[in-house]
């Protein structure tokens, strides 16, 4: 039986890429159908919706999660991080420039949850390894490209990454 | 405006940045999959859940008077036309409808379809359809379907949709005269193209005006827009398709889908208002297009020194309820043997089979992959029949520079021999081949050849590109080539700004609507980079002419005389500036001249038609090559496969963006190691078993080995700045390279892919015992 006191519920609000948004969620919405339906953020991308591809991977709290699995209303009051939410005006985040400069994206389909687990990968490890690169990423799929130009990325994204920080 | 750097100016031959690159790390670039129109309502296909029947009644009023059910369709509502991929060709294969009147023949076959507000009424609606249907006894395997007395699945004879005959000199003669000759057969299982992005596509219909937009995630708008314009008996000109980014298609995204043309039947049935259907995962591997399986029966000769005498086989292929590509599939499958080796005595035939599973169809390598695997084994047993070692024996047997096959096929460069050398020079064949078996280590070679179009499409492939240049010196560049990732909206705008003579940075690029680009077949067979290349040559050569021939007034100097170079306008006689490109540009467009720049390119490669009686004719302009070389190491405990490294030396002409042809070479092979090692799509009466990433299993990170790549540069004469296409070779002799380096390790021959723990472990028993 279909529970009919909707009025009783109260909005959800998430706080995604630093801005609040208020929703009026039925409680069964995974983040992605949220992101992607309810506020057009379809960077995030839907590619298997059974949490083995890793297509749909955002930030929860800096810590990389398959949206696809995650109900909506079970991150109210986390910080959620979208690949819209990574480059600032018309300067790309160093990750997603490494990327760029080192052919990783060939489709581009799987791209933004590759680029979102370095990110967290890299904030708690500013200089993986190859072996820690490749066992961090290893949920994710990339049919075009076959992952090599991805950890050439990842390492060239560390190098950026510490080159700014020194700079700082 | 513009910024000039380095890499900008004289683009061919740099790795500059992908030109959609900014969009796609970002997030911003919008696939089909993102598109969210006005009004747009979900729909979703009725499927039959049995394998061969025949439909009895389909009762939609049920569904109909579901709250938010927009419109239901089923054959009814159609015209009834086949189609077919191959029909130009095979007429006879046309044989699928949009939605089926009378028969399902495999499990999801499309009888129907639904459009509501939203997916889960369209689910609803599905099940509230009644169909009836009569049960048909149903056959699966190959070789149990060709039988008399099988289920007969279309009218066609023994269900053999297409016999090819592929037949040249005197085999029988031939093998009599070998020293040496030997039998093998392989079995090649179905595997999926597992796009990221999955089937999708917004049909709208403008009841009013009779026109309509296609919006689809495709690999050939233009081969789409013909196939539903047939189906739907409209005009060409009435029937719009447009592709935006697209996430992968690896030939799975050739053809229209019944579900393209239910989106826009549907649309049209719901009074105007855009349908989009998108697959799931799971339909996506169950019901889109798979790879072919093959038995592939080898039977050749040798003699002591190595030469090879004769060619012989038989291919059965496994293709599911309807043809879909399968012709060609199949005349890949045995003609690629004529580009790769010198072969005068030759006879294959190839059955083309229906059965009750899923249709089978085009996938990355066309047949290539399934005869690669087969082939370039057996030479490896060949030559160890002799005692001969395997790259020898090649060398002795492979094409060269400008020949002719004997099926008629030109070859013009050819790097074949380079690419063999340097890759065994590479992992250093000479000390390492056979001789790491006390660690379970081995080397092992395959060969490959690949076309660059194939004139799938009616009895031409051109292409054609627009150049037009703005008084503000903007370029704009229009393509009906479809980029579905690999990077090819990047190469040809480089080939557009190399020709022309100006910075990569001002290309922009329009690609692939029909309703807008100039046409163009499609991204399959490795033609883009040289067919649709070509054309954009042409196109910046024309726009380039016009603006030299307005300088040429103004300055009264001899078009001749003049070149437009890295933006600047040269006076060849003494390599000085005459004007930059932007002043020149403005000049055409000033008062006296009022010149709009509008360039056009049109280039369909010169071939002749291959007889499919014979399997003679030359398909393709130019031929690329290349060799594979793996090094595995086997666990003879746990059965495990461990690919180490891999070699791919790679004739591609030119590299026009030498980053990207790694790219493709890398992605291209691992898709080859996943085919070899893990990825096996598989089928119980009709059904598929593993329709998920879970059980189907692809490479992953933790997989990936390294790969050399050596690009080779031969240069070819009708390639743009020498380039050839380069998209699907690096997966054709994959398979057999690891299997021939799996021998190599522990002696140990596997015939049937994939390679899993099990066969090996079950292999060393028995020859323990």
């Amino acid at each position: 039986m279909q529970s009919k006191n909707y009025w009783y519920k109260s909005m959800t609000t998430l706080n995604i890429n630093e801005k609040e948004y208020q929703l009026d969620l039925k409680g069964h919405e995974t983040l992605l159908e949220v992101l992607r339906d309810n506020l057009g953020l379809t960077g995030t991308k839907t590619a298997c919706n059974e949490a083995e591809c890793g297509a749909c991977t955002v930030l929860v709290d800096n810590n990389s999660v398959l949206s696809c699995i995650i109900l909506a209303k079970d991150v109210e009051g986390c910080s959620i991080e979208t690949i819209e939410g990574l480059s600032h005006e018309e300067e790309l985040h160093p990750i997603q420039q490494a990327f760029l400069d080192n052919g990783a994206v060939q489709c581009g389909f799987c791209a933004p949850g590759f680029i979102l687990s370095t990110k967290a990968l890299l904030d708690k490890n500013p200089e993986p390894n190859l072996e820690e690169i490749k066992k961090s990423l290893d949920g994710h799929i990339c049919r075009c490209g076959g992952y090599l130009k991805i950890f050439d990325a990842v390492k060239d994204a560390s190098k950026k990454l510490n080159n700014h920080d020194t700079k700082k | 405006m513009t910024q000039k750097n380095n890499n900008s100016l004289n683009p061919v031959g740099k790795s500059v940045p992908r030109i959609d690159g900014k969009g796609l790390v970002t997030g911003q670039t919008k696939y089909v999959f993102d598109l969210k129109l006005p009004g747009m309502l979900i729909g979703k296909m009725l499927r039959s859940p049995h394998p061969h029947a025949k439909i009895i009644s389909i009762d939609t009023s049920k569904a109909e008077k579901l709250p938010g059910v927009k419109a239901i369709i089923t054959a009814k509502d159609t015209y009834g036309i086949k189609f077919g991929s191959n029909e130009f060709f095979f007429p006879q294969t046309a044989d699928q409808q949009a939605l089926e009147s009378d028969k399902v023949r495999y499990i999801g076959d499309e009888l129907g379809a639904v459009a509501a507000i939203d997916e889960e009424t369209a689910e609803k609606a599905l099940k509230l359809i009644d169909v009836k249907y009569e049960i048909l006894p149903a056959v699966f395997d190959v070789m149990e379907a060709m039988k008399p007395g099988a289920p007969q699945i279309h009218s066609a004879r023994n269900n053999i949709a297409l016999i090819l005959p592929t037949h040249f000199g005197n085999v029988e003669k031939a093998l009599k005269e070998s020293d040496y000759v030997r039998e093998d057969e392989f079995y090649l299982p179905s595997a999926a193209h597992t796009c990221m992005e999955p089937h999708v596509c917004v049909g709208q219909f403008e009841n009013f005006s009779d026109k309509l937009t296609l919006w689809i995630s495709t690999q050939a708008p233009f081969k789409i827009r013909e196939t539903l314009a047939k189906c739907l008996k409209m005009n060409l000109n009435n029937v719009r398709v447009i592709k935006l980014a697209v996430g992968g298609g690896f030939g799975g995204k050739l053809e229209m889908l019944p579900m393209d043309f239910a989106s826009c039947l549907l649309s049209k049935k719901a009074g105007g208002f855009p349908v989009k259907i998108t697959y799931s995962r799971e339909e996506e591997f169950s019901f889109s297009r798979r790879k072919h399986p093959m038995i592939y029966k080898l039977k050749s000769g040798i003699k002591k020194n190595g030469t090879l005498m004769a060619i012989s086989g038989e291919i059965y292929a496994d293709g599911g309820g309807y043809c879909s590509y399968g012709p060609t599939v199949l005349a890949a499958a045995m003609m690629r043997i004529f580009m790769v080796y010198k072969i005068k005595n030759f006879k294959m035939t190839g059955y083309r089979v229906y059965t009750n599973n899923p249709i089978s169809g085009a996938i990355r390598g066309f047949g290539g992959v399934q005869s690669g695997f087969a082939v370039e084994s057996h030479m490896d047993m060949l030559a160890q029949g002799i005692g001969m070692d395997p790259v020898e024996f090649r060398l002795k047997n492979i094409t060269t520079p400008n020949m002719i096959t004997t099926n008629k096929m030109i070859l013009t460069s050819n790097g074949l021999r380079e690419c063999i050398e340097k890759a065994t020079e590479a992992c250093d064949w000479k000390n390492k081949k056979g001789k790491q078996k006390n660690i379970k280590r081995g080397l092992g070679i395959g060969i490959a050849a690949d076309v660059m179009g194939s004139k799938m499409y009616k009895s031409h492939e051109s292409a054609g590109s627009i150049i037009k240049i703005e008084e503000d010196a903007s370029v704009y560049f229009l393509t009906g080539a479809a980029d579905t990732g690999q990077g090819s909206n990047t190469a040809l705008s480089q080939i557009a700004a190399q020709e022309l003579g100006i910075s990569y940075d001002r290309i922009k690029i329009t690609t692939a609507d029909t309703g807008i680009t100039p046409f163009d077949t499609g991204s399959f067979a490795s033609r883009v980079t040289f067919i649709s290349g070509n054309a954009t040559k042409l196109a910046a050569l024309d726009a380039k002419m016009q603006i030299l021939k307005v300088v040429s007034q103004e300055k009264n100097i001899p078009i001749e005389e003049l070149d437009l170079i890295a933006e600047e306008v040269i006076h060849k006689k003494n390599s000085s500036v005459v004007m930059s490109f932007e002043k020149a540009v403005e000049l055409c467009y000033s008062f006296n001249y009022g010149q709009q720049i509008i360039g056009r390119g049109s280039y369909n490669p010169k071939t002749t038609p291959v007889d499919f009686r014979t399997g003679e004719g030359n398909v393709s302009a130019s031929y690329g090559f290349e060799a594979q070389i793996a090094k595995v190491e086997v666990n003879t405990e746990t059965g495990e496969v461990a690919v180490l490294k891999m070699w791919d030396a790679h004739d591609i002409g030119k590299a026009i963006n030498p980053q990207s042809v790694r790219g493709q070479i890398e992605g291209s092979l691992f898709m080859g190691i996943g085919y070899t090692l893990s990825e096996n799509l598989q089928f119980k009466n009709g059904r598929v078993l593993n329709p998920n990433f879970a059980n189907y299993r692809l490479p992953r990170s933790v997989n990936a080995c390294p790969v050399e790549s050596i690009l080779i540069e031969t240069i070819d004469p009708e390639g743009p700045f020498g380039a050839k296409g380069m998209g699907e070779a690096a997966l054709l002799p994959t398979a057999a390279a690891i299997a021939n380096a799996v021998y190599d390790a522990i002696g140990i021959r596997i015939k049937d892919l994939p390679i899993t723990p099990d066969k090996i472990l079950k292999a060393l028993k028995s020859k323990e015992s």
